[in-house]
C-alpha cells in the first residue's frame, strides 16, 4: 500500500466531507432536524460557481464567494419561507424531515431546468500537479485541505470568542432559556441558515472543481455527509472534525482493501453507511461526549 | 386496443400497486408514527426477490409471498439498529439501506446481472397482451382489496390501538407495559412485506427490472401519497396514491405528445415539493381525516353514551 498517498486521499476526502458536515451539522443542532436540502443546496453551490467561472469568465474566488453568498440566501430563504413558519405551526420532526425533502425536489429539478442534468466540467482552469516521490497531489487539494481548516478554525472563534456564536451555543443547548435571557434566537437561527448554507454552497463547489457539477452533486455526498455528523455527534462541530479524518481514511484505507479482495469499489459508498450503522448500534450519542471536555 | 384504453388500464395497474405500497407506509407512519426514508428498498427487494424466484422456477403465488417474506426479514434487520432512537435516526438509516441496496445490486453481477437489470418470465402467459393486462389489473385489484381490509382490521384491533398509542404518546405506552421497539419492530415489519407484495407485483407487471428502476424518488412520491391523502387514513391514502400516480402517468403522457419548452418531469417534480410543502402548512392532517376506532364495541358504547342516534 502507498500509506503517503492514503494519507493524502483521506485528508481530501475528509476535507470536503468537513466542511459539508459542519454546515449540516450547525443547523441540525439548532434546528433539531436533518436538512435533506442540505444536498441540492450543495448542488446550488457548484453551479453558481460553475456559472460565474465557466460561463462568465470571473476567477474562481469570486466564483467561491458567490457561491457562498447565493447558497447561504437560499438557505436563509428556506427558513424563512418554510421551516419557521413550519415550526412555528407546531409541525412534527417528521414534518420537518419531509418538508426538506419536498424543499430538495424543488431545487434539484429547477437546477435540473436551468443548467441541465448531464453532468458539467470545469474545463477553464488546469491546476497545478506536483510528483513527490509517490505521492501525486495537486493545487486544487491543498486548496481544499487548506479552506477546511480555515473554516474548522474559524468556526471555532466564532464559537467561542464572539457574541454571535454564544447565542448559538445556548439557543442549541435550550432555546427557551435562551429566549428569556433575551438572546434574539431567530437572529440567531437566520445568521446559523445563512452560514450553514453558504458553507454547503462551498462544499458544493469543491465538490464541483474535484468533479463534475449535477444536480445529483449533492445527494452523492448527502449520506457520507450524514455519516460524519452523526459520528461526530449531531451539533457538535469538534466531534465533526475527528469524525470526517475517521471517515475519510477508512473510505480511502477501505478502497484498497476492497481492490485487494476483489471486490467493486463502489462500495466505497458504503463504507461510510457501515460506519454509520456501527455508530448507531454501540454509541448512539456520537463522539461528541468524548470531546465537549467538561 | 384503443390506444387511450390502454393508457387508462396502463395507470389503473400503477395506482393499484402504489395504493399496496401506500398502505405499507401509512401502517408505518400514519398509526405508528414511524419515518421509513427507505420504503424504496423493501419494494426493491420485493420485485428482486420475486423475479429472482420465479426465474428459478418457483410458482409465482409462492414468489408473491415469498418476496412478503424476504422484504420482512431485511425490515427487521435495519429498523433494529435505528429503532430505540429517535425518528430522524430511522429516516436517515432507513434511506441510507436503500442507496446501499442499490449499490450492492449493481455491484454483484452474478446475483441479477448488475446494472443491465433482469427480466421478470411472465407468470401468465397468454400471449395476448391485452388479455394480460387485464389480469393484472384483476391481479392487483384482489391484492389490494385483501391489504386494504387487513389494514382497517389491523387499524381497529387491540395491535392497531397500540400503534396509534406509540405515536401519539410514545411514554405512555411504554408507562402501561406495551414494549415500544418489540412493537415498533412488528410494525415495520408489517410494511415491509406489504411493500414488497408491491414491489413484487411490480416486477410481475413491467416484466423487467433494473437498480434505477428504484431511485429515492420513489420513496418520496409514496410519501407524497401519504401525506396527501391524510395519515391514518386508508381509504385518504388509496385517493393520494391514485392523485398522484394519475398525475405522473399524465405527464409521461404530455411528454409524449406535447413539445413545451420545459421538461414537464421537471414541472411535475417541482409542483410535488410545492404540494407537499403547502399541505403541512395548512393542512397537515391531508384531505382525509383520520378513520376513527370502529369495533363492535366501541359501536355499541357510543350507542349506550347516544341512543338518539339510532
Amino acid at each position: 500500500m502507498n500509506w503517503p498517498q492514503i494519507l493524502l486521499n483521506s485528508a481530501v476526502t475528509g476535507s470536503l466531507y468537513l466542511i459539508s458536515a459542519i454546515s449540516l451539522t450547525l443547523v441540525y443542532g439548532l434546528a433539531k432536524f436533518p436538512n435533506f436540502a442540505h444536498a441540492e443546496i450543495m448542488s446550488l453551490g457548484g453551479f453558481i460557481g460553475f456559472w460565474i467561472s465557466e460561463q462568465l469568465g470571473a476567477p474562481l474566488p469570486v466564483a467561491f464567494l458567490v457561491a457562498f453568498i447565493v447558497a447561504g440566501l437560499a438557505g436563509f430563504l428556506s427558513y424563512r419561507l418554510i421551516f419557521k413558519p413550519l415550526s412555528d405551526k407546531g409541525a412534527s420532526l417528521i414534518h420537518l424531515m419531509v418538508a426538506s425533502m419536498a424543499l430538495g425536489f424543488i431545487l434539484r429539478h429547477t437546477e435540473g431546468q436551468i443548467w441541465g442534468f448531464a453532468p458539467l466540467t470545469f474545463q477553464k482552469i488546469v491546476w497545478p500537479s506536483w510528483e513527490l516521490g509517490s505521492v501525486h497531489i495537486t493545487l486544487d487539494w491543498i486548496l481544499l485541505i487548506v479552506t477546511a481548516i480555515c473554516i474548522g478554525i474559524a468556526l471555532h472563534f466564532m464559537m467561542t470568542r464572539t457574541k454571535i456564536g454564544k447565542a448559538i451555543r445556548a439557543t442549541a443547548s435550550n432555546p427557551k432559556l435562551a429566549l428569556s435571557s433575551g438572546i434574539n434566537t431567530t437572529r440567531v437561527l437566520v445568521i446559523t441558515w445563512f452560514v450553514s448554507a453558504g458553507l454547503a454552497g462551498i462544499a458544493g463547489l469543491f465538490r464541483g472543481v474535484e468533479t463534475r457539477v449535477s444536480p445529483y452533486l449533492g445527494w452523492d455526498i448527502l449520506l457520507p455527509t450524514f455519516a460524519v455528523a452523526m459520528l461526530g455527534g449531531i451539533g457538535s462541530f469538534y466531534g465533526a472534525m475527528v469524525a470526517a479524518v475517521i471517515i475519510g481514511l477508512a473510505e480511502n484505507i477501505g478502497v484498497v482493501l476492497l481492490a485487494q479482495a476483489g471486490l467493486s469499489t463502489d462500495y466505497r459508498m458504503a463504507i461510510p453507511f457501515v460506519i454509520l450503522i456501527a455508530v448507531l448500534i454501540f454509541r448512539p450519542q456520537g463522539l461528541a461526549k468524548a470531546f465537549r471536555g467538561n | 386496443m384503443d390506444l387511450i384504453l390502454v393508457y387508462v388500464l396502463n395507470a389503473l395497474v400503477y395506482v393499484g400497486i402504489f395504493s399496496i405500497v401506500a398502505l405499507s407506509l401509512n401502517a408505518e407512519y400514519g398509526y405508528t408514527g414511524l419515518a421509513s426514508f427507505g420504503k424504496v428498498a423493501y419494494f426493491m427487494i420485493g420485485a428482486y426477490s420475486f423475479a429472482i424466484l420465479v426465474e428459478a422456477g418457483v410458482p409465482w403465488p409462492l414468489a408473491i409471498g415469498l418476496a412478503a417474506v424476504i422484504a420482512a426479514f431485511f425490515g427487521l434487520l435495519v429498523s433494529l439498529p435505528a429503532i430505540r432512537l429517535r425518528e430522524d435516526y430511522l429516516a436517515i438509516v432507513t434511506l441510507t439501506f436503500g442507496e446501499i441496496l442499490r449499490i450492492f445490486i449493481k455491484a454483484e453481477d452474478w446475483l441479477a446481472n448488475g446494472v443491465w437489470g433482469i427480466s421478470v418470465p411472465p407468470s401468465f402467459a397468454t400471449g395476448n397482451f391485452s388479455k394480460q393486462l387485464i389480469i393484472n389489473i384483476i391481479l392487483v385489484g384482489a391484492i389490494l382489496v385483501v391489504c386494504y381490509f387487513f389494514m382497517r382490521l389491523l387499524a381497529n384491533s387491540p395491535f392497531g390501538r397500540i400503534m396509534r398509542a406509540l405515536r401519539d404518546d410514545e411514554t405512555a405506552a411504554d408507562a402501561i407495559g406495551k414494549n415500544r421497539i418489540k412493537y415498533k419492530a412488528q410494525v415495520f415489519m408489517i410494511g415491509s412485506a406489504m411493500a414488497g407484495v408491491g414491489g413484487a407485483l411490480f416486477a410481475n407487471f413491467i416484466g423487467y427490472i433494473t437498480p434505477d428502476s428504484f431511485l429515492p424518488i420513489i420513496t418520496f412520491t409514496i410519501w407524497m401519497m401519504v401525506i396527501l391523502g391524510g395519515p391514518g387514513s386508508n381509504i385518504g391514502v388509496i385517493v393520494g396514491a391514485a392523485a398522484v400516480q394519475l398525475f405522473e402517468r399524465g405527464t409521461i403522457i404530455l411528454k409524449d405528445y406535447i413539445h413545451l419548452p420545459v421538461d414537464p418531469t421537471n414541472v411535475q417534480n417541482i409542483l410535488f415539493g410545492l404540494i407537499i410543502i403547502v399541505i403541512l402548512m395548512y393542512r397537515p392532517g391531508g384531505l382525509f381525516k383520520e378513520s376513527k376506532v370502529n369495533t363492535l364495541g366501541t359501536r355499541r358504547a357510543m350507542r349506550w353514551l347516544n341512543p338518539s342516534s339510532k
